[in-house]
């Protein structure tokens, strides 16, 4: 069995269940944060290997902000170490808005998306591929 | 001879003008002149036989044709390099003073005082009367008068050799002093009458010809104006870009009244300041003088109030805000007139100009008629761009609606996938059936709500044009009470109902869906939030032109600071998601758009713990009792349509 942990940032309490049953029924251990700020203090807590956020969440681009902040920061921030954790986003854009997300690494360091609804054996497949397991 | 005007111009210019063509003229008759000469020497010589100083003669005649070369090259010369009046003004004087020495040369040679010749001179006095003013052709005639006395004179005491054309004339004349007296007597009084009687009739003409400048000039001017006039009427036809119907405004404005600038200044959304919005002209110092304030600017509270005002005198005005800012820009006159929309006034449209006393009543009235024409086309370009911004707001509306919706649909199927696909442990076959069907049926509603978002975009579209219609208001009153009667017993809650309205319905303009939609939420609402024993009044008056109805409560209240947000999509009180956790937040916003959308207005007081109450007034449409009388049963109506 794996132990890698993983974070996961939404405020919805319901959608945070509806990942945290296949991803702990697959083996790893699994952190929540209801918000972005709580998000912050959970990854110094938690040290995770991935972090699955959404995008929509105090504000509309709160999940891109977070992201941004991760993967952006400054050598002297405190979130320096934690640079490197790939980032699934959670987004529900796709489907309703002519606007396309799509991973740039100049842009959003994000490393993938996932589409709401979300299916729990897709979504095992992507964290798998994230982690290279 | 005609003259082309390009643009306005000057009278002065016309003279000018007139001056130019006439040496041209000038110059060709003077080779006729000179060839006459030169042919008439020859027949004397060879017709007649008459002797005369043939060699003398001839020379003269050459010599007219040499210096009319001379004057031919120099005239081009002055066209070429576009001379002005004064060169041209100089070759004249040269031409005639050279003209009237071969004139006292052929008199002398033809006989002197006897000369028939004598007679042309009065051509060139009259051509000297037409070319010049009153004193400069005076003093031509005194130059001839001078020449020929002079001529005379010396011909008379023998200081120069009397000259004759022998066999015209028998007895000698040149020698009898009473014949040279009588004659030069007669020439000079001859020669200034045809001097006075020229000038004076060339003068009167010259002043007529500029009256016809001047006209020309002023029609000129009210052409432009009509091209003005006419330009902005195209404006108002072929944009809705507010910012391009404002420069087009000034520029033309400012251009066709042939002023230093224009501005056009529109009230701010206080009401109280004007912002410039379109200026051609003026500084950005002056620009930057401060804000236009109603309340320290009697100008603008004087125009505002509909009156065009015309400042002849700037810098002594007490209206002015900002006199000496005008006064530092140059300004010494302004004209300004109000722009004035269907329901009040706009803005300002100001004519500026550097001189005193500059705007007659002709710039009165056309900047009035400009100003009216530009209110239209502000007025429907405010118009587009409030129908551009709503259309902003409805898509960020959807945008709204679409997250909201979508969102928790979502998670439902996010959790029973979950379910199904048995990360929630084991589940008895009967129950994967089961949840595979809610499963379905969730996944049927996300589709749902996409195809109901997509029918509400079409939606909107339709409702601007909707047909409204006489409703009577108890009706639809009474069938939400209706509605809600079990729902307030089964919590306890007593639902009162009255009316305080004059006989007979109470019409109000409006469909009866939107009308139920706004009574429904209200008493729903105020069910919703209104704790078991408490009771929900719903009271109905109207003010003949008004109906107003008031839903009270005496429920859990609105916190004073949800009150501004309460009419905003998707906001709930505080205190009403903890009451209540499924809500949409939308129902007041609903109600709030319907309530305008009739011509009217809704208001609320609320007090935490003790209650609410929201007042919706509706304008009574009075006329249609008479006009519709069978709508007070709404199916006839459809029945009607349906004709």
């Amino acid at each position: 069995m794996n132990s890698k942990r993983i974070l996961l940032v939404d405020d919805d309490p319901d959608l945070r269940l509806a990942l945290r049953l296949p991803l702990e029924s697959a083996g790893y251990s699994v952190s929540e944060a209801e918000s972005t700020s709580a998000g912050k203090e959970a990854v110094k807590e938690v040290d995770p290997d991935l972090i699955i956020l959404d995008v929509m969440m105090d504000t509309t681009t709160a999940g891109f902000q977070f992201a941004l902040d991760m993967h952006n920061a400054k050598p002297d921030s405190e979130f320096k170490k934690y640079r490197d954790v790939p980032i699934i986003m959670l987004t529900a854009i796709h489907s309703t808005t002519p606007l396309r997300f799509a991973p740039d690494e100049d842009y959003l360091p994000v490393q993938t998306f996932l589409e709401k609804p979300v299916d729990p054996d897709v979504l095992l497949a992507k964290v798998r591929e994230m982690l290279g397991v | 001879m005609t003259i082309n005007i390009p643009g306005p111009v000057q009278h002065r210019k016309i003279v000018e003008a007139e001056l130019v063509a006439s040496i041209g003229w000038l110059i060709r008759i003077r080779w006729i002149a000179g060839i006459c000469v030169l042919l008439a020497t020859w027949g004397i010589e060879t017709i007649f036989g008459l002797h005369a100083p043939y060699t003398a003669l001839y020379l003269t005649g050459a010599g007219i044709l040499l210096y009319n070369a001379f004057f031919y090259l120099q005239n081009r010369r002055l066209v070429e390099r576009d001379a002005s009046a004064p060169d041209y003004m100089q070759l004249a004087k040269w031409q005639v003073g050279m003209d009237w020495v071969a004139m006292t040369l052929l008199i002398h040679f033809s006989g002197g005082i006897e000369s028939p010749v004598i007679m042309f001179f009065f051509f060139h006095i009259i051509i000297a009367s037409i070319f010049f003013p009153p004193r400069t052709a005076y003093a031509f005639a005194l130059l001839a008068i001078g020449l020929l006395s002079a001529t005379a004179l010396l011909e008379y005491t023998g200081v120069l050799p009397h000259e004759s054309i022998y066999g015209l004339l028998d007895a000698p004349l040149y020698q009898n002093g009473l014949y040279v007296i009588s004659m030069l007597v007669f020439f000079s009084s001859t020669a200034l009458v045809a001097a006075y009687l020229t000038s004076t009739i060339h003068e009167r003409l010259r002043q007529r010809e500029e009256q016809i400048v001047r006209l020309t000039e002023s029609l000129q001017m009210a052409t432009t104006r009509l091209q003005t006039l006419n330009e902005g009427a195209r404006v108002v036809g072929s944009t809705l870009d507010l910012p391009q119907v404002l420069e087009r405004l000034v520029k033309s404005t400012a251009e066709a009244m042939g002023v230093h600038a224009c501005s056009i200044r529109l009230l701010d959304k206080t009401g109280h300041k004007l912002d410039p919005v379109a200026v051609y002209g003026l500084s950005q110092a002056y620009l930057d003088k401060g804000p236009v304030d109603l309340e320290a600017n009697p100008l603008a509270r004087e125009v505002l109030s509909g009156k065009i005002v015309n400042i002849s005198d700037a810098l002594s005005s007490p209206l002015l805000q900002y006199p000496e800012e005008a006064r530092q820009e140059g300004i010494q006159s302004m004209l300004s007139a109000p722009l004035v929309g269907k329901i009040g006034p706009l803005g300002i449209l100001r004519a500026y100009a550097v001189e005193p006393a500059r705007f007659t009543q002709d710039d009165e009235a056309f900047l009035a008629a400009i100003a009216a024409q530009g209110s239209i086309a502000i007025e429907n370009a405010l118009a587009y761009r409030a129908v551009e911004q709503l259309d902003t707001v409805k898509s960020q509306f959807i945008r709204t609606v679409t997250h909201e919706l979508r969102s928790p649909v979502s998670v439902t199927r996010s959790l029973l996938r979950n379910i199904v696909a048995g990360y929630a442990g084991q589940v008895t076959e009967q129950q994967l059936d089961i949840l595979s069907r809610a499963s379905r049926r969730v996944d049927f509603l996300q589709k749902l709500i996409d195809d109901l978002l997509e029918l509400a975009e079409g939606k909107t579209e339709i409702r601007l044009y909707e047909q409204y219609e006489p409703v009577p208001l108890e009706r639809v009153i009474q069938q939400v009470i209706k509605r809600y009667e079990v729902p307030a017993q089964e919590k306890d809650i007593a639902l009162h109902w009255n009316e305080e309205t004059a006989d007979g319905e109470t019409l109000v303009l409006a469909t009866p869906e939107g009308l139920d939609r706004i009574f429904n939420n209200l008493v729903s609402n105020a069910i919703k939030y209104t704790p078991s024993g408490g009771r929900v009044k719903i009271l109905l008056s109207s003010t003949g032109d008004e109906a107003q109805v008031t839903v009270e409560d005496s429920g859990i209240g609105i916190p004073e600071e949800a009150m501004g947000n309460l009419f905003e999509e998707f906001y709930r009180a505080s205190n009403a998601k903890a009451l209540e956790r499924e809500g949409t937040g939308l129902g007041l916003t609903i109600v709030k758009d319907l309530v305008e959308r009739f011509g009217g207005r809704i208001s609320l007081q609320s007090t935490v713990d003790i209650g609410t109450e929201f007042t919706v007034i509706l304008p009574v449409e009075i006329a249609a009792t008479q006009t519709f009388p069978h709508t007070a049963q709404p199916g006839a109506l459809i029945a009607d349509h349906e004709d």
